[in-house]
């Protein structure tokens, strides 16, 4: 039998491995704290000590117990970035992010928001005098070079580098605000520009430390980004290709020059019209496939156009399916999901976000008992795919 | 007064500059505002709106419209008061308790002022109590927005709050909205989209939907 890294080569090759790869665990696919509890609860696993040890502080995510993992039989195991030159806020309750974003909790610490842009005021002569990340920072990867090692001669599970939070566009959007930076990206580009190109330079920096801690035990990197909303992209493809792109391609190939690794790409939305210039930004695995956007909801179709050049991650919807669905209707969606991109490889089954609070236990465990049960055998699936009984039928 | 091409295309296109230049030339030469802003501006943002709906642009082009189109408003804003000019209806809208993302909530009060709305912007995490207020201030419809699916639900109390009471309309969107979950909590309106909202506002006040 293949082990999860040999079957992760496979996949990648779009081979058909012997399992399907299922990931759980990482920054934007973990579980919410109160999800986490519940969930404890519901297994009765009293192993499950990692309630209070935040993963990302904004979702109020926790670093997955092994006991879960093993429980869960997920295959990956992430290497986590520590938070740092992360201060708190004196004024509310809340923090202060590495690159200066003020961020206030919301409902009790229920998750955090963005409150604030610290270079909302801010011009291209003194873009410069703002207080940017240190990109050397000793806190922020240590450690990792020595979980890395242990897990890559004593584990089968494939490694991943978890992301350095938010790519470029991400972090523009937060720090310039929102309708500023959109509105930059048209009426004064240079400021646009600059304020990218800053980003662009510490991140590359950060990665660079990063990857020579743990490149030689990894085999993917992890990259996360937002371009779309629920029914669009949310710059036009014109403006993507002409500002952004160059930049996340060159973050992508930075990387790719350090360490042998596959790179995932995470972006929400419907952003099926930017999937070819994904493929040339160098991106091997796109994630999340959220099934619950335009033009997102037909995996077989996406799997037709594209896969045989780009892999797949996710694809079981958090939005509406596993708060919502009932049992039988879940295992039509895992199936369903499995049926169309899990043919010759090339597909992680894993939530398309983090597992919230709204979402029940049981239909936790039914994920990932049903993934491994029907990933054993993708084209045997066609029968409980044709019946036809999904939750997005019944609500569409 | 027939439409102001230059105006409408200014609009349009998102040119700040000029839409100032020709609103503050048609006030100089004592130009009917109302007019302008009815035959000529309104339209013109209901078109970006359109076109956002329809994928032609994005948030960034829009946002450039409405900049534009507030370049001019600021102009004749003063003189529409005193000419009498009302707006359709006055609407409050909020992200409900808990939700304080309002990027999608933003949209929708750029398409709601720009159709010709007065719009009463709550903010973020808003409580029954300051939608009640705002339909104590005058607001006909009360506009609900929630982006995460676990503060949907925060939703529900305030469209039974406002159940039963004919004069107050109550309309939803939002990332996990669907119709089924507003006809589920009794909502007058689902918006789809910033564009799509400001026609269930409208009919959720019995008004003619307007022509695309």
């Amino acid at each position: 039998m293949m082990t999860p890294r040999e079957c992760f080569h496979a996949a990648m090759n779009h081979e058909q491995p012997d399992r399907l790869l299922i990931d759980m665990g990482k920054h934007i696919g973990s579980i919410h704290r109160r999800a986490y509890v519940r969930l404890k609860d519901y297994l009765g696993d009293e192993t499950m000590v990692n309630e209070n040890k935040i993963l990302d502080r904004m979702a109020q995510t926790v670093v997955p117990d092994e006991s879960l993992l093993r429980r869960l039989d997920i295959d990956f195991r992430w290497l986590v970035p520590h938070w740092v030159q992360v201060t708190e806020r004196d004024d509310i309750p809340g923090y202060i992010d590495m690159w200066g974003v003020p961020y206030k909790a919301a409902g009790d610490w229920d998750h955090c928001v963005v409150d604030g842009a610290p270079l909302r005021q801010a011009t291209l002569e003194n873009i410069d005098d703002f207080q940017w990340p240190d990109p050397h920072d000793p806190d922020q990867f240590r450690g990792l070079r020595e979980k890395a090692k242990r897990l890559f001669e004593n584990t089968d599970y494939v490694i991943g580098a978890d992301a350095i939070k938010a790519g470029v566009l991400m972090n523009s959007l937060q720090m310039r605000g929102y309708d500023r930076f959109f509105m930059d990206l048209i009426i004064d580009k240079p400021f646009a520009e600059a304020l990218m190109d800053k980003i662009l330079w510490t991140l590359k920096e950060m990665w660079s430390r990063y990857l020579e801690e743990v490149g030689p035990y990894v085999q993917l990197v992890y990259l996360t980004d937002d371009l779309g909303s629920q029914t669009s992209l949310l710059i036009s493809p014109k403006l993507f290709r002409e500002m952004l792109m160059p930049r996340m391609k060159e973050l992508h190939d930075h990387i790719k020059s350090l360490a042998d690794v596959k790179l995932m790409f995470h972006t929400d939305g419907a952003v099926l019209p930017l999937i070819d210039d994904f493929l040339a930004m160098n991106v091997d695995i796109l994630n999340p496939v959220q099934t619950s956007v335009t033009g997102l909801e037909d995996t077989f179709a996406l799997k037709e156009s594209f896969g045989d050049r780009l892999c797949f991650h996710g694809a079981i919807d958090v939005q509406q399916v596993l708060p919502n669905a009932t049992t039988e209707e879940l295992e039509q969606e895992i199936a369903l999901r499995i049926y169309d991109l899990g043919r010759d490889g090339g597909y992680i089954l894993a939530p398309c976000h983090n597992i919230g609070h709204d979402i029940p236990p049981q239909n936790v465990i039914t994920l990932f008992e049903k993934a491994r049960e029907f990933g054993r055998d993708p084209a045997g699936l066609k029968k409980i795919v044709e019946t036809g009984r999904s939750y997005f039928n019944r609500n569409r | 007064m027939s439409i102001n091409d230059k105006l409408y295309d200014a609009i349009v296109f998102g040119e700040r500059d000029v839409v100032v230049e020709i609103v503050q030339k048609a006030v100089d030469n004592g130009e009917d505002v109302v007019e302008l802003l009815n035959v000529t501006m309104i339209p013109a943002l209901r078109e970006v709106g359109n076109q956002f709906s329809s994928g032609e642009v994005f948030v960034p082009e829009m946002l450039v419209s409405a900049r534009a189109m507030q370049g001019g408003v600021d102009i004749i804003e003063p003189l529409l008061a005193s000419s009498g000019h009302r707006p359709i209806a006055k609407v409050c809208i909020g992200s409900v308790k808990g939700d304080l993302h309002d990027i999608g909530k933003n949209l929708v009060v750029i398409m709601l002022k720009g159709s010709g709305f007065e719009v009463d912007d709550l903010g973020v995490d808003c409580r029954i109590a300051d939608f009640e207020a705002a339909v104590e201030r005058g607001a006909q419809v009360v506009c609900l927005s929630a982006l995460l699916s676990t503060t949907r639900d925060a939703m529900r109390p305030v469209a039974d709050h406002f159940t039963g009471r004919d004069e107050v309309k109550v309309v939803v969107g939002g990332a996990v909205i669907t119709q089924e979950f507003a006809d589920e909590i009794g909502a007058d309106g689902f918006g789809f989209d910033a564009s799509d909202a400001v026609r269930a506002v409208r009919e959720s006040l019995g008004l003619a939907a307007v022509p695309a």
